[in-house]
Parts: C-alpha cells; structure tokens; sequence
C-alpha cells in the first residue's frame, strides 16, 4: 500500500496564518485554536462518538486556519462543522438534530462561564419549540462543513497516529510496559489540541510522543550519534523537538483571566470584539 | 536544572526540511539545538518541564528517507477549491442521477478535462455523504488505471461544486457496441490486466468500488483503461458504519451472488465477480447476464455455474434469502459451451472470477499473477491498439462510402480504358 499525502500547510501558511494577519496574535490564536478541539472533544464524548471521528474533527479544525482567519468564522461553528464532516468521513454519521442540541449546550455553558452569575450553578435551557435557534444553528453547520470541504480544497485526507505509534513502540520493545504506551497515547490525543497535524509528518508526531514518554518515565533508548532510536523511523530531531515544544505548552498554567478570555470567543463575535478593544495588536 | 521542552510556536526554520532536496538535506549533519524557554504572559517558567534534550543531535540521515516516510515536499499544501469559472465549457457529455458531465477546457493550461457537477440541490443534511466517499476515493486510488481527479472547484453558491478529472475519449460499452469485431486475444489481456491493477489498488487502499461495469471503464486512443464512475465507492474493513453495507450495490448485470441472496456484509470479492462479467463481455461482445431482475439473474448464474453445493459454497444455505430459492437438480458448469474458442488457462481465469463462494473467488493481486497472462498471445503494447472517433468530444464517425464494385466484364473494362485514351 503506497504511503497517503495528507495535506501539510506550507511554510508561508506557517509563518504568517491568515488569523495572524488580521492581527490576532500567536499565543491567542494557539489558545483559540486548542478551545476549539476540546470544544470538539467534549461534543464527542456527549454525542457517544468514535475516537477516530472526532480526531479527524480536530485535525481537519487544525488545517482550516492555515487557510481562514478567526474574524472571519467562529470557532464553535467551524468546531462543529468539522465534526459534523468527519462522522461523514469515518463511517458514523451524526444525526444533526442531535449534534445542533448538544452545539446548544455546549454555547450555554460557555456563555454561563463568563456570565455575571458563574459562580451559580449552570442550568441549560432548552429551545424553544418555535424559535429559530435550532433553524441558525443547523444552518450554520452545513453552512461551515461546506466551507471546511472548499477552503480545504475537498482534500480532507487524515491519518491518524495510533496505528504508528503500536507499531513503533513493539520496534522499541515497549509494548510490554503498560505505562509507557498509555502516556505516549494520551501524549498523541493530547497534541490534537495543537497544530501538529496539519504541520508534520505522522512519524515525527508518533516520535516525539515516545521521546516525552521515555523522558518523563525515565526510560534508556539509544539518543547518542550515530545511534539516535527516532533516526530508525526517518523522524527529524529539530522537528521533534518542535513537536514536544507544542504538546508541552498545553501543560502551562493559564490565569484564570486567560481562560475565560478565550471561552468568551467561541463565536467571531467574540474574536472582533478582542480586536476592537485591543486595536495595538494589530 | 532542565529546560522546559516548549519550542517556538512555528516550526524551526530549518531549510532542509521545507526546500532543500534530499541530497542537501544529507550534508547537514550536525546540529546543537539551542536552549529553548518559554516564559508565560506572567513571566513564570510552565509548570510542566522536561530534561533538555541530548547536545549534538545529527538532523539529517545518512540515508534517503525511507518509502514509508517520503519527504515533506510531497505532502501537497492546504489549498482551497478553485472557481469552476477558471474553465472554459465546452459541450456536454451525459447526464445521470448523480449530475451532469461536461467536457472543459482549462483557461490557464489549455488542458482538456471532464467536470462532474455534484448534485447538492435540496440537501437537508449537508454535503452527502456519497459525493464525500466519490471524492475521498479517487483522491485515495491515485493510479495509473484509476481517472485522475484533478480537484474540486466551486461555482457561485456553496451547492455547485464540480470534480474535474481527466477527459478520457471513449467508455468501454461504447466501445463495445461500435465496434464491428470483438477485441483481440491479446487485446484482452491487455484490457484486464490493466483493469487488474486498478482494483488491486482499490483494494489495496481498503476502496470497494462496487459499481464496476464496461460502462464505468474509460479508454483513451492510446490503449489505456481508467476506472472511473466511484459514485458507489466506499471503504471498507473497520469501522462498516452505522446500518452496515447497504446491498443495493453493482448494476444488476454485474451483482455478485451473495449481493443478491442478501449477505450483510461483503467485501473484496464483490469487485472481483464484476471484472469476471467484464472479462466475460469482452470475449463475448455482449454482456454475460442479461437479466431483468434478481430472480432471472440468479437462474441465469446457476445455469452457466451450475447451482451451488456445500463445496462450492459452504456458506450458501445461511444467506438470508438462499431458503426462498428452490434449487435446480445439480448440473456441471457451462463455461467451455459458452467460450468455446478459450484456452484453458482462459477458462480456469474466468471460473475463478466467477467462483460462487467469495471466499474461494480469486483475488485482484493473485489474478495478475495468472498463467493466461504469459501464454500465447502475449498481451498487446497498449500503443499498438486501433484509435476510434470519441462521441464524448464531439467527433463524428467518418461515413463509409461503398467501395465501387468490380466492373462486370472484362470488355467494360476495356471499352472504359480505350475511351480514356482517346
């Protein structure tokens, strides 16, 4: 079976993404960009869906800002649009009146987060039978999942890691150790949060989720020239490096200010709001 | 004190990954990746840290990369769907319950390309999950002998969308239907071997086609066959899907027994009977089960194949709809009254297509690896076969004037040629 060309976004997407060039800046984007997956995740886990339908969501989420900026479309319609695609592409359709209502909890709960009354304990409403949320919110899923397939150039191609990493870690011998390959798992789910897909290789990934692992539970693997372990599966050491870089940002604490700063721009709304207020950033 | 692994929020700027070639990349061997910290907004160090990574790390290999790790450079970029507006229309081709087919030119490169409009018109649920599995599957099947698509563009609004993929002249039942002879032996073996290759691919890739028919299958002036028309594709193995594999699959002609008598679930083999029927509607320039339903077709298969046993299908008796069929008193299998003219190696190809048990039906890669293949005649260059007008692009087939008639007598003749002299 010949290797699959996913798509990777190109140096010039990389350096200056088309959120960046409407002014918002890395850290925020980075920031948004993560709110969004676990907004995913978490529609995933309510909705009963398959694993490997909500990581292609994530990184086909991933890939559309390489292409589309923040001010333009929300992250919680585009969230949602990608898992909506991606149960299409992984066999396992969703039914979309059930995905618009958990969309609906999900913004509830956001909105009480950053509300004057956070601190009570949150209550979802639900829609009223005659109005026209569930009318604007089926609209704009189809209306975004349309957008993921053409701004992606209908090449929504994902391979996901897991099969890799099994495969790597029997290499290495580390299939027996129980610890090791249930880090390097989490460490693979947890970098769905991060660009990492839409910008390396899958071995590279696969790599530095084993090198975190070895690291962190103090596992010898062969690391000195010319006898580097992530040489036997053509992985780069500067971009493994930059991988583990971009997994262990998710691991710095936020202040309480950050994070709800991000919650409150789940919608474009949100990020034009922030543009406005912060006008020096741009 | 370690270092905390948190690298630039880009990847490094390392030119060999993203421009150099391989030969470049190899003479970089060394490298010391600097001390890298990353400080939050409130000047603190992550609260999560690593030990820093070993000094002297070679980036490059010593060897190319391997074939299961290309290089970088071949990944294509993130780009999106360009305007159907950057062809130019040319004529229509056909038209089905899928959509239209144009033929169009390419305004930039001149290229001549088919334009598969996708119908999206009163879609309650989005973009179909059909016409993502059609696309998904010719960008997954990329092969010689699989239509290229070239991508997808948009029109105006969000519900037209077009597939552009190559412009092949002729499909394969046209072909068939024009020509005054059949194809050569060696014609044929050209034809399935190239077919072979295709769905060895497919499967190879865990595609199913499952709507392979003379119709589906293109053919350019220079010999060669593309498998086209994925509008039934999907993958198959894990995960089959909410509801399982649907069983209205394959045009009628071209269904596999076990579609017909209800199996759930069906795999590889369902292609394999399909190229069976083609290999047999090539020899015999017409189709081999010309039935009008399920029933007729299923009476029809048990009478070239004979009716199934336990050993030519043990798990018959357990299909869903093997109990409603009342089965014929055993009789030997017809296939050497029907292609009379077929060495025996031709034979036993075409029984091993047609096994009834799927898991007895031979498979795409072992097909290629048949003795009919390297028996005489040896397939055709596909170079060498005869060129015919294209209906697709519009041409018209010369009209056959009547070649004048010998003269009636030799005197005739003579009286013409003396008056010709005068």
């Amino acid at each position: 079976m010949s290797p699959t060309f996913y798509p990777l976004a190109s140096l010039s997407q990389i350096e200056k993404t088309p959120s960046r060039a409407d002014g918002i800046p890395d850290d925020l984007e980075e920031d948004l960009r993560a709110n969004g997956c676990k907004l995913i995740h978490e529609a995933g886990i309510l909705l009963k869906q398959k694993q490997v339908a909500v990581a292609t969501a994530q990184i086909l989420f991933q890939r559309f800002w390489y292409v589309s900026s923040m001010k333009t479309f929300g992250i919680g319609d585009v969230g949602m649009g990608a898992l909506y695609l991606a149960s299409k592409l992984e066999e396992c359709p969703l039914r979309i009146r059930d995905l618009i209502n958990v969309y609906d909890l999900l913004s509830q709960r956001a909105a009480h987060s950053i509300g004057p009354k956070s601190s009570a304990e949150f209550k979802y409403a639900p829609m009223s039978y005659f109005g026209n949320t569930f009318y604007d919110i089926k609209d704009a899923i189809v209306v975004h999942e349309m957008q993921l397939l053409k701004r992606l150039g209908f090449n929504v191609q994902v391979v996901l890691p897991y099969g890799t990493l099994i495969n790597y870690l029997r290499l290495l011998g580390l299939m027996s150790r129980e610890d090791a390959s249930t880090r390097a798992w989490g460490y693979l789910n947890d970098a769905l949060q991060t660009p990492v897909y839409a910008l390396y290789q899958i071995p590279t990934i696969v790599c530095a989720a084993i090198y975190l692992t070895t690291r962190h539970l103090q596992i010898i693997l062969p690391s000195e020239p010319p006898h580097c372990w992530w040489e036997l599966f053509d992985a780069d050491w500067e971009d493994l490096w930059s991988v583990c870089g971009y997994i262990m940002r998710l691991y710095q604490e936020r202040s309480e200010h950050e994070r709800l700063r991000v919650v409150g721009m789940i919608s474009k709304k949100g990020v034009r709001s922030w543009l406005e207020e912060h006008p020096s950033e741009l | 004190m370690s270092d905390s692994v948190a690298g630039p929020s880009t990847p490094s700027r390392k030119r060999s990954k993203w421009q150099l070639s391989d030969d470049d990349e190899l003479q970089q061997l060394t490298i010391n990746p600097a001390k890298r910290r990353v400080k939050t907004k409130h000047g603190k160090e992550p609260a999560v840290t690593v030990p820093a990574p070993p000094k002297n790390i070679p980036v490059a290999r010593n060897s190319l990369h391997s074939v299961y790790v290309p290089p970088r450079t071949r990944h294509p970029p993130i780009i999106p769907s360009r305007s159907v507006y950057c062809y130019e229309r040319l004529n229509q081709i056909e038209e089905g319950s899928y959509g239209v087919v144009f033929r169009a030119k390419d305004k930039q490169t001149g290229d001549i390309v088919a334009l598969k409009k996708l119908k999206l018109d009163e879609e309650k649920n989005g973009f179909p999950i059909t016409a993502l599995r059609e696309v998904n599957a010719l960008m997954t099947c990329r092969h010689q002998n699989v239509v290229g698509i070239r991508e997808v563009v948009v029109g105006d609004t969000l519900t037209q969308v077009f597939v552009v993929m190559d412009f092949i002249e002729h499909d394969l039942k046209s072909l068939l239907t024009l020509m005054p002879s059949p194809f050569l032996q060696s014609e044929i073996k050209t034809l399935m071997l190239q077919l072979l290759s295709a769905v060895k691919h497919c499967h190879a890739n865990w595609i199913l086609h499952r709507d392979l028919k003379t119709s589906n299958l293109l053919m350019n002036n220079r010999g060669t066959i593309m498998v086209a028309d994925f509008g039934l594709a999907r993958r198959y193995g894990d995960p089959v899907g909410v509801g399982g594999m649907t069983q209205l699959v394959v045009t009628l002609w071209y269904r596999a027994p076990e579609i017909l008598l209800g199996a759930e679930k069906y795999s590889t083999a369902v292609d394999m009977w399909s190229v069976g029927c083609i290999f047999a509607e090539l020899l015999l320039k017409e189709p081999l089960f010309q039935a009008k339903n399920d029933l007729e077709l299923i009476s029809m298969i048990f009478k070239l194949l004979g009716p199934p046993t336990n050993n030519s299908w043990p798990e018959y008796s357990s299909l869903p709809l093997a109990k409603t069929i009342t089965l014929p008193s055993p009789q030997p299998h017809q296939f050497r009254q029907k292609f009379q003219y077929m060495t025996t190696a031709g034979i036993d190809l075409l029984m091993s297509m047609l096994a009834y048990d799927p898991a007895q039906r031979i498979s795409a890669e072992e097909a290629l690896e048949h003795p009919y293949f390297t028996e005489s005649p040896l397939p055709k260059h596909p170079d060498l076969f005869g060129s015919f007008p294209s209906a697709a692009a519009g041409e018209k087939k010369r009209k056959v004037f009547d070649s004048p008639s010998a003269p009636a007598r030799a005197a005739d003749f003579k009286l013409l040629t003396e008056f010709d002299m005068i």
